[in-house]
């Protein structure tokens, strides 16, 4: 249980408490993500359930972006950014193609007063059933610089690690979704990857 | 916390080591502190050319791409203003940017008389000079000293909602120069929108 957030026992029994009630509070959208996968709605026609934000900062997102033996897709994105919602129909679309070969999740930097509002009602707009996460930092230079040296904040912004946790792939601003699914599939190889970075300059 | 302070610092300095690579195939390319600006010129919303040369303070310059449409830059529009109206009497002169291809001169116009800003936005068609500078974001500042040398990059401060800044950077930065200081944090990111390149041509 190397992802749980351990400050001794009292605090590992405090989390898995809370752990406990997210389990059934959050209809498979959860807080971290070996147990997010969780099998998709079998195919009843009914309201589907509330999309769960969990709120995370700069300590814990490096929980949920520890290695996990699987590569990680990361998109940063917000309500607020147009381009980020234009983007969301191809990440869902490649969220449903990678379905168990990749984890993915996403992480809005929206206001958090939004986290139970405006930003699931997006989410569930779109079907996107990734884990959703919403940051809240008193640092972001820090997050951003932790992500990447070249991330300059521009979102939105995707980022892709292989299955040893090592960077291989990040776009600032669209993604292609023909590029990104290549990238996708390059990072299932065991050679290590040269990190390949795309700021975007010419779309 | 003291003990709170160095398990941030180990999460932190463990972060950057487990998400940070030691390369990219591309890095971040432009402007670099302590670099020297070359002059440009770009036309201002009524269309006559301003170069940087034109424009510059005694106590440097400050140059902010903007976008009228970015909601970061709307939320930092009333501070943008401040920090102005606050440096300009004091000699330094700001200078704002517009590279978004998808933001027309009439809204980029009607944008800086909506926002009330008192200095030229000067339009970057084609995105040359956020190319050049490797401007990515709105709003991102520059501040040029008065030889025209970068002395500090990036965000603004380190609160968009502007509720709880803890680091106004860009005002830092100032004062340092003003006061003959060294800046001591001559970079520092945040959150915003991509600025809207041009479609190249293959």
């Amino acid at each position: 249980m190397k992802r749980c957030i351990s400050n001794g026992t009292k605090a590992a029994a405090t989390g898995w408490l809370f752990v406990l009630f997210l389990s059934f509070d959050t209809s498979g959208q959860t807080k971290s993500r070996p147990t997010v996968r969780t099998a998709k709605p079998v195919a009843v026609k009914k309201a589907a359930p509330p999309i769960k934000v969990t709120l995370v900062d700069e300590v814990s997102i490096r929980k949920i972006l520890e290695p996990n033996g699987k590569p990680l897709l990361v998109n940063f994105w917000a309500t607020w950014c147009d381009p980020c919602r234009e983007e969301f129909p191809d990440l869902v679309k490649l969220d449903n193609e990678f379905e168990g070969k990749i984890d993915f999740i996403t992480v809005s930097l929206d206001d958090p007063e939004e986290i139970a509002t405006t930003v699931p009602k997006f989410l569930a707009s779109m079907k996107a059933e990734m884990p959703a996460y919403l940051l809240k930092t008193a640092d972001e230079s820090a997050v951003i610089t932790a992500i990447s040296k070249d991330w300059q904040g521009g979102m939105p912004f995707t980022v892709l690690y292989g299955a040893d946790g090592k960077l291989t792939y990040f776009r600032q601003g669209k993604v292609v979704l023909e590029k990104l699914r290549a990238e996708i599939n390059k990072s299932f190889d065991n050679a290590p990857a040269q990190p390949v970075g795309d700021l975007s300059l010419h779309p | 916390m003291k003990l709170i302070g160095i398990a941030l610092f180990t999460v932190f300095a463990m972060l950057a080591f487990v998400l940070n690579p030691t390369t990219t195939t591309e890095a971040r390319s432009g402007l670099e502190i302590g670099a020297t600006a070359e002059s440009f010129s770009l036309p201002d919303t009524d269309g006559a050319a301003k170069s940087l040369d034109d424009l510059k303070g005694k106590k440097g310059t400050l140059v902010v791409w903007l976008s009228a449409q970015c909601p970061v830059v709307k939320g930092y529009k009333d501070r943008i203003n401040e920090i102005a109206a606050a440096y300009q009497s004091k000699g330094i002169a700001f200078i704002g940017i517009n590279s978004n291809a998808t933001e027309d001169l009439n809204w980029v116009k009607s944008n800086k008389a909506e926002y009330g800003y008192n200095f030229p936005i000067l339009i970057d068609k084609g995105n040359v000079l956020a190319d050049k500078w490797g401007a990515t974001v709105t709003p991102e500042v520059y501040y040029l000293d008065a030889k025209n040398v970068l002395r500090y990059h990036g965000a603004i401060d380190n609160d968009r909602n502007g509720k709880n800044i803890t680091d106004a950077y860009l005002k830092t930065a100032f004062d340092s120069a003003l006061s003959g200081k060294e800046i001591v944090k001559t970079s520092a990111n945040a959150f915003g929108c991509s600025i809207k390149r041009a479609q190249k041509a293959e």
